[in-house]
């Protein structure tokens, strides 16, 4: 059998010049290199409690919604992801769409909130942040933006404080925590949870971003880098790439009780779907959210996988239930060009048709 | 008799190294020499850079080699020709894959030789060179006991360490197969040493996913944790003794605060939602109740005053409709 593989020397010989040539430039352009900010969309702080912030953005116009949009992120990585750079900022699209656009800004724990549980954060932190924005506008219930964890977060925030939100959106949120595909739920299972946290306290960031990294080990240590190389050279997709870095590695600790918990009763437990969740002694039932509900989730995400989230259909008590596929990554989904097109526009219609 | 073109690739790949060590030196610049600044801990963002460095310097080692030799230069026997590329000295992914199953256990190890540095300070024994349940007695028999306890969660924290590095190992050729079988695959062709490195990660990937997602890697991977918590649970103890015998606060201690903190702002929060705002409505509920009450009292005692007939006269009579069915009424609400 012939070989597949027919390098021409004087190609390969140029590819390594290349490389060697690019890695060169690259010295110059990252001694130059600033540390790259996010989009810093223009914001207000409108409550604060503990290392908690609630953002209020400010658009150039009026927002046209009446209800204002709550965005809950996960406890894991920043919030920054939502407005990373100017023209791939999803809190930007939002605004000018006409949202009213309010996220919670999770801060980083420390060892004081070593004993933050569930209940503290879904009935405690969030409750209260939901309370704030409602008195600010007067309403009886606001609309939820849940992403990835804070989507389930929402999830069980809806089913226990239903009059208090208006509309429901989940983002790659995972339900069913079960699916065959899903490597991190697979590994937690064999971990004793209890003595993990016993030992450790708060999970440091450093240890969850080790893990994230080994779900695909070559592709995100090694093969992402060698990519790196071929920008080098070009200041402006350096600069979005240096960005995007610093937003993987700038993360928070994890409140250990919090992460015990969601460890046990979601990834391991499956609780959720199961019915047999409880927050603060209260029963999470999906079938209680009879709210409008819009699901969004990434068909190539790795982190939740989209049968994961697909599940909340068959669990959600409403029968106004929107699924909304989109073609990309956990993280493109907020930053690729196609999510920039796509994704605000696609909330801000289904909002906007349900008042 | 010289060979210009092997004279060539050999210089440029010294120019090449040399370049490269500059690249690496650059990042690795230590700060600037501050004779009253203590000696400078290893920072936690190096191993990070260590080992992105060390995959692109691997990527490179081997683009270098597979110019020289095995990609560019016809074989009869290309698989056997794949597996020196990428199964010999010169293979950059030992780095990769390494960073994979190395980096847990190189960080644990390091502490644990700080750990031991600083038990031996304090006057604790050193270890015993083989674990195991021998019996101590005398005046330190808890301490000998906690050591051997110590020394036995090490040997099995660093036995589920190698059975997860074969794993690893497992992957890294299941994946050199998935390559083979791709490259066979017709109409197949590589014209680059990226081309055929990308495909190598793609095959690699599958096959590392593969074993990742099957239940003994659960089982090994659990262990992993399993035994290394355990083990740093009881440096931790040991720790916390040192430091109770110089009168340090201890972790436990510090965490048991926290935790009955945590409970007394639980408390204070749920004596504030029972607070002047819930008392206010629940107030409005009992006057409302108590007007309702009163109305119905008034009504009785009315009742009771006025005569029987004027009652009897007042009393509506009650007839009944023959009641109309009709599809409209008859079927059921829907759903909004």
């Amino acid at each position: 059998m012939q070989t597949p593989v027919h390098i021409d020397p004087t190609r390969a010989l140029g590819d390594i010049t290349t490389f060697q040539r690019k890695l060169a430039a690259g010295m110059a352009s990252l001694r130059n290199m600033r540390e790259p900010e996010y989009a810093n969309t223009p914001r207000e702080l409108v409550y604060s409690e503990d290392k908690l912030k609630v953002w209020h953005f400010t658009g150039h116009g009026k927002a046209t919604s009446k209800t204002p949009l709550l965005i809950v992120y996960a406890l894991v990585n920043t919030v920054w992801m939502t407005d990373l750079q100017a023209d791939r900022s999803m809190v930007r699209n939002l605004l000018e769409q006409g949202e009213d656009v309010y996220l919670i800004d999770w801060g980083y724990p420390d060892g004081a909130d070593r004993w933050l549980t569930l209940d503290d954060y879904i009935n405690g932190y969030l409750d209260r942040c939901v309370d704030a924005v409602r008195r600010r506008h007067d309403l009886d219930a606001i609309n939820l933006l849940g992403i990835c964890q804070g989507g389930a977060f929402s999830l069980c925030y809806t089913a226990l404080h239903a009059d208090k939100v208006k509309n429901l959106i989940t983002m790659v949120t995972p339900v069913d925590f079960h699916t065959p595909d899903n490597m991190l739920s697979h590994w937690c299972r064999g971990m004793d949870v209890d003595l993990f946290v016993d030992t450790m306290g708060n999970i440091p960031a450093g240890l969850m971003n080790y893990v994230y990294l080994t779900l695909k080990p070559l592709r995100l240590n090694q093969q992402k880098y060698i990519g790196m190389v071929d920008i080098l050279d070009n200041p402006a997709e350096l600069e979005n790439f240096l960005r995007m870095e610093r937003w993987i590695f700038d993360s928070p600790d994890q409140a250990g009780e919090a992460f015990r918990q969601f460890i046990k009763d979601f990834y391991q437990d499956n609780k959720l779907v199961k019915g047999t969740l409880e927050i603060g002694g209260r029963s999470v039932d999906l079938g209680m959210i009879t709210q409008p509900v819009l699901n969004i989730f990434a068909e190539q995400d790795h982190l939740v996988p989209p049968d994961a989230s697909r599940a909340l259909g068959k669990h959600v008590g409403t029968t106004d239930y929107t699924q909304l596929a989109f073609k990309g990554g956990h993280i493109g989904i907020y930053v690729s060009g196609r999510a920039q097109r796509e994704v605000p526009p696609a909330i801000h219609q289904w909002l906007r048709q349900r008042g | 008799m010289a060979d210009p073109a092997n004279d060539f690739i050999r210089d440029y790949q010294a120019l090449a190294q040399q370049s490269w060590d500059a690249w690496t030196r650059q990042f690795q610049q230590p700060p600037a020499a501050n004779p009253f600044a203590p000696a400078p801990a290893p920072a936690a963002g190096n191993d990070t850079l260590e080992r992105t460095l060390a995959g692109l310097k691997g990527y490179f080692d081997w683009m270098q080699a597979a110019a020289g030799g095995g990609a560019t230069q016809p074989a009869p026997d290309w698989r056997q020709q794949l597996q020196q590329m990428f199964g010999g000295a010169s293979q950059p992914f030992t780095q990769a894959f390494g960073g994979i199953d190395s980096a847990g256990a190189e960080g644990f190890a390091r502490q644990w030789q700080s750990w031991l540095q600083a038990a031996r300070h304090s006057g604790f024994a050193d270890l015993a060179g083989a674990p195991g349940a021998t019996p101590a007695f005398g005046l330190n028999r808890e301490q000998q006991m906690q050591q051997q306890t110590l020394s036995t969660a090490l040997v099995a924290s660093m036995q589920a360490i190698t059975r997860y590095q074969e794993l690893i190992q497992r992957a890294n050729m299941q994946g050199m197969q998935r390559l083979q079988h791709k490259l066979a695959e017709p109409g197949r062709q590589i014209d680059s040493l990226k081309a055929l490195y990308d495909l190598w990660v793609d095959a690699s990937e599958e096959a590392y996913a593969e074993i990742a997602l099957s239940d003994e890697f659960r089982d090994v991977y659990g262990e992993m944790v399993n035994t290394q918590m355990r083990a740093r649970q009881l440096q931790q103890q040991q720790t916390e003794q040192i430091c109770q015998q110089l009168g340090v606060p201890t972790r436990s201690e510090v965490s048991s605060l926290g935790e009955r903190l945590q409970a007394l702002r639980r408390e204070f929060r749920a004596s504030q939602a029972g607070g002047p705002a819930d008392h206010a409505d629940e107030i409005m509920a009992l006057r409302r109740e108590l007007a309702a009450l009163k109305r119905q009292l008034a009504g009785t005692q009315a009742a009771a005053l006025e005569p029987k007939g004027a009652v009897a006269k007042k009393t509506p009579k009650v007839t009944r409709k023959p009641v109309a069915t009709s599809k409209s009424s008859a079927s059921p609400r829907k759903r909004k």
